[in-house]
């Protein structure tokens, strides 16, 4: 699965996260184990399944966490000028596609057993870019989602 | 010295037996003035196309340092097998005034890392330009992302060693072209 991040000026402007918890939210009555959080363009609020996360039980919490949170994934963002489209695979938190301003300058792609990388980066500018994208998501985002248990 | 094109530079060691393994080589390289190719072979036992047997030693050292790469080292440890087979060659070789591109391709087993395209001929100068521009990665030896981005790593960490490799294809491509006369 892969985790969807849209920047735009070095800010985020949207991401998707698909999550499972031990925990089950209850979002309309109904307990949830598997969770798809957003932040929606232009909006600055958390969404879970759909829902304003502060509308949900103990929303309370989940809205006090999200300025940390966008904050964190504006750190992403300013790695990239302009409009950045850039998927991440939610196991590695490794990203496996970049498109700046529409054009795709990075993709990892797997067909079968081959793994091809194909990039108009230099590999140091990708490994910059996935260390400070993985750091991000295993020290950050990871440990604040999971303090209001929103992950694992 | 004549214009010369590089069409093809191929070694492979393979084992037959616990203690016997042998090196084959292949190269060929094009004359466009005069349409001749010149095709170099070694089969393990001797050279097709040099006349001189005194720079068999010498190629034959460099083939096996080419063989003894770090990357080469690097797919071992993703293959279960006892070695059987090892190589290094060039790929999608495209020549142009300024230089000769090539990709780089590792093999041990059924194992291969690919990459390029890469200034082989002359060789690039700086060898920490290898991270610098950009590259296409193709290999069949890792089984998730993560060691997809380990092998990324190993390539840069491997910059020095790998600037000499595509030294060393220049050197035995230097010979060859001495001892044929071009």
């Amino acid at each position: 699965m892969m985790i969807i991040i849209h920047c735009s000026n070095r800010t985020v402007q949207s991401f998707f996260i698909e999550v499972k918890v031990s925990q089950p939210l209850y979002i309309n009555g109904v307990p949830v184990h598997d969770l798809y959080l957003e932040k929606r363009p232009i909006e600055g609020y958390l969404y879970i399944n759909g829902v304003r996360a502060k509308e949900l039980s103990g929303g309370a919490k989940y809205q006090l966490i999200e300025p940390t949170l966008f904050g964190y994934f504006d750190e992403i963002c300013q790695l990239f000028t302009g409009n950045a489209d850039i998927d991440v695979e939610d196991e590695s938190y490794l990203p496996v596609s970049i498109q700046v301003n529409g054009k795709r300058v990075f993709k990892i792609e797997r067909t079968g057993t081959i793994f091809t990388m194909d990039t108009e980066l230099g590999l140091n500018d990708i490994r910059h870019i996935s260390s400070k994208i993985e750091s991000v998501f295993r020290v950050k985002v990871i440990p604040l989602l999971r303090s209001v248990g929103l992950y694992g | 010295m004549v214009r010369w094109e590089l069409v093809k530079f191929k070694v492979e060691r393979v084992n037959e037996g616990i203690l016997n393994s042998v090196i084959n080589f292949e190269t060929e390289i094009l004359i466009p003035e005069t349409r001749k190719v010149i095709a170099v072979i070694y089969n393990g036992k001797q050279f097709t196309g040099l006349k001189h047997e005194y720079l068999v030693y010498e190629i034959k050292s460099k083939l096996e340092r080419l063989l003894e790469s770090g990357l080469i080292r690097e797919l071992s440890k993703h293959s279960r097998k006892a070695e059987y087979r090892r190589g290094f060659s060039l790929r999608k070789i495209s020549v142009y005034a300024e230089g000769t591109l090539a990709n780089l391709r590792y093999v041990y087993n059924d194992k291969f890392l690919e990459f390029g395209s890469v200034l082989v001929i002359p060789p690039y100068k700086d060898w920490d330009k290898l991270c610098k521009v950009p590259l296409t990665v193709e290999t069949n030896a890792v089984s998730d992302i993560k060691s997809f981005y380990e092998v990324l790593t190993e390539i840069c960490r491997s910059a020095i060693r790998i600037h000499f490799e595509v030294v060393t294809v220049n050197e035995i491509l230097k010979l060859i072209l001495q001892e044929t006369g071009v």
